[in-house]
């Protein structure tokens, strides 16, 4: 992505989130007690300066990248495809998400087995057999330093415990 | 308390096996992390801290330091064999030490790295025990008014300086600053944007946000681009550094340290300017000028001499006025805060002991780094052979167990993914990620500061400039914008220039 079209994007971002915080977020979503004596001491009001800062720099930043425009350089991928990278990305947000909804029926060190395997063959490992290996041991090592060392209560889930 | 009495204090504390071990632990892991590509310091130590949980407050931060100082040399270790900087910091150190290793002089160039490195920490380390106390008992005279500008100044400093623009870091800082809000408010307890979730009533766990922020993005990083931070290591070569070698870049590594403990002691300029510049003032000194970028010894000297002088002085704000040096002494902060420490001048006088524990354990860190350095650069084969695609799910692993173990709660690593996509897009959208979670520590005793600064003046802005500290950290802060204002005008002004 080009320089200036970071910059746009950016502040057309800023402005967006300043405006939702001002009238929308900060009314709903900030309780303040009536009997405040000045506005500078209500919790509304760090916010407010926040958002309103916020929404400064965004439009700073497409003034910026309007009045003097960094010349454009030809867009230089990182990645041969793009399309493919994007699936990844997608499939890893899956893993991420199953990983917090699964951990409580599953277990900590279950669901970190399957994570971590998930995760291997989804950045197509070039030594699987030593991703599989690994996918039990780190999890059953950390386990026994956080729950018996560290003495941290992992969640166990509701099929196989462990001692 | 004298001198000798707090000395004592601090051997008392630090004086036992259990210290020692997790000091010289903290350098083999920050070693290794430094030298893993696509690794880095400020992940070792961010996955470090959760194991610090169970240890007592001096014995985890002692390990969390070792990991700091052991990770800013290990980044060097990579940078001479594969080309590819394991911390921004070395990114100086390609300059000269790739060069050196495809002259077959690799065993040379590290050596060197090395030895201006424990030079320049040790440099560094007395530099914090002289400093830090001055400028803590200065610190002692501070009230909410100058605790408000010097915070308001140091987020400036950072937000213009950890990227490419100040509007970016602006940006960045003020994210940090909004997330910051989340939880119970500070004088009235009302909610602000909790949505009625008990589990943000307390505010954002500090651990998940730090977690997400620098070590899941990488993690994407990998996913979307698998084959990155591939590089074929160079052998070592039979050469070693000598003595006359080390005496003729004395000069270069000492000056690199001075300017490694002036820059570093400056909240948010961190190692790689700092390294840079030490590097072009000994290519300006040097006699052998016109060797400098094609494998001169010196140029490694200089720039490891550069950023290892920060690794102690970043220190200085921190332990002097609470003010994070940089991301890794921003999650050292956050270490002290979780083990019940509060980093600032009254530590001088409530935690004496463990501010001189801190300093021995700072001395013998560079003797630590010493050994294990020796040992890593004949070890860093196998380190840089560990597969991609085993280590990035590893990493994985550890941040979910991590985060986890801080509260016991499994929403704090839904927060900690969260923020990893935050963090992920900040990094594609080259947004710095060092004044988000530098303003999102800071921020509410920006807040804090401010609102009691308002109670005691009767909501008086005055009370802001109400004396010469304020006025010196308001024009610190004016100086700074305008500086940084000038320089981007400058840099877009030469990049417009069309090249002929």
């Amino acid at each position: 992505m080009e320089d200036r079209s970071i910059q746009i994007q950016l502040g057309i971002g800023a402005i967006a989130a300043s405006v939702f915080l001002i009238s929308v977020a900060i009314p709903f979503w900030v309780s303040s007690p009536s009997n405040v004596p000045n506005i500078i001491l209500s919790p509304l009001f760090w916010p407010n300066v926040l958002s309103a800062l916020t929404g400064l720099i965004g439009a700073g930043l497409i003034l910026t990248s309007v009045v003097r425009p960094r010349p454009e350089q030809a867009a230089k991928s990182d990645v041969d495809d793009r399309p493919a990278a994007f699936r990844r990305l997608a499939i890893m947000a899956v893993i991420m998400t199953a990983t917090v909804l699964v951990m409580p029926r599953l277990g900590l060190v279950w669901t970190a087995m399957v994570t971590f395997v998930a995760t291997a063959f989804l950045v197509k490992t070039k030594h699987p057999r030593s991703a599989l290996v690994c996918a039990v041991l780190i999890p059953l090592v950390l386990y026994v330093f956080f729950a018996h060392i560290a003495g941290v209560a992992i969640p166990q889930g509701d099929f196989v415990r462990l001692p | 308390m004298s001198f000798i009495d707090s000395l004592f204090a601090g051997l008392q504390l630090v004086g036992n096996v259990e210290a020692f071990l997790a000091l010289g632990i903290g350098v083999v892991i920050g070693v290794i992390g430094g030298a893993i590509p696509g690794m880095s310091a400020t992940m070792a130590v961010a996955l470090t801290l959760p194991f610090t949980f169970s240890m007592s407050p001096i014995t985890g931060i002692l390990l969390l330091l070792g990991v700091y100082k052991g990770g800013i040399f290990g980044g060097s270790i990579p940078a001479i064999l594969i080309k590819t900087p394991g911390t921004p910091a070395s990114s100086a150190t390609v300059l000269d030490g790739y060069p050196m290793a495809e002259n077959g002089q690799a065993g040379k160039a590290l050596g060197m790295a090395l030895w201006a490195s424990c030079t320049a920490d040790l440099i560094s380390n007395l530099a914090l025990i002289f400093f830090a106390g001055f400028l803590a008992s200065f610190a002692l005279s501070f009230g909410p008014p100058e605790f408000f500008t010097l915070i308001l100044f140091s987020l400036t400093i950072i937000a213009g300086v950890s990227g490419d623009s100040l509007l970016r870091g602006g940006l960045s800082a003020m994210l940090g600053l909004l997330l910051a809000t989340i939880g119970l408010d500070l004088v009235y307890g009302t909610n602000r944007f909790t949505f009625g979730n008990p589990n943000m009533m307390g505010g954002l766990n500090f651990i998940a946000v730090l977690i997400g922020l620098f070590a899941i993005p990488e993690i994407l990083s990998m996913v979307w681009n698998p084959s990155s931070h591939d590089g074929v290591a160079r052998s070592l070569g039979k050469n070693k550094v000598t003595f006359k070698e080390y005496q003729r870049s004395f000069k270069s590594i000492v000056r690199g340290s001075f300017i490694g403990v002036f820059l570093g002691s400056i909240p948010g300029i961190g190692a790689a300017p700092s390294a840079f510049l030490s590097y072009s003032e000994a290519r300006r000194k040097s006699p052998n000028r016109e060797n400098f970028g094609k494998g001169e010894i010196e140029g490694v000297a200089a720039s490891e001499a550069g950023n290892n002088g920060v690794a102690g002085a970043t220190l200085i704000p921190l332990l002097a006025l609470g003010v994070p040096g940089d991301v890794i002494t921003a999650i050292i902060m956050g270490a002290f805060m979780i083990h019940g420490l509060q980093p600032g001048p009254m530590m001088f006088i409530l935690n004496v002991d463990v501010i001189y524990g801190l300093f021995i354990g700072l001395i013998v860190s560079s003797v630590f780094l010493f050994f294990v350095g020796s040992v890593a650069i004949r070890g860093f084969k196998y380190v840089a052979d560990i597969p991609r695609g085993v280590l990035f799910p590893a990493v994985l692993v550890l941040c979910v167990y991590g985060v986890f173990a801080v509260n016991n709660n499994i929403f704090d690593v839904g927060v900690m993914f969260a923020m990893g996509a935050v963090g992920f897009v900040m990094m594609r959208y080259k947004v710095p990620a060092a004044p988000f979670l530098i303003a999102f520590i800071l921020g509410p005793l920006l807040e804090d500061n401010f609102r009691q600064s308002m109670l005691m003046s009767g909501s008086s802005g005055w009370v802001l400039f109400r004396g010469p500290i304020t006025w010196f950290f308001w024009t610190l802060t004016a100086i700074t914008v305008f500086a940084i204002v000038r320089a981007g005008i400058r840099a877009t002004r030469q990049t417009s220039v069309p090249t002929p």
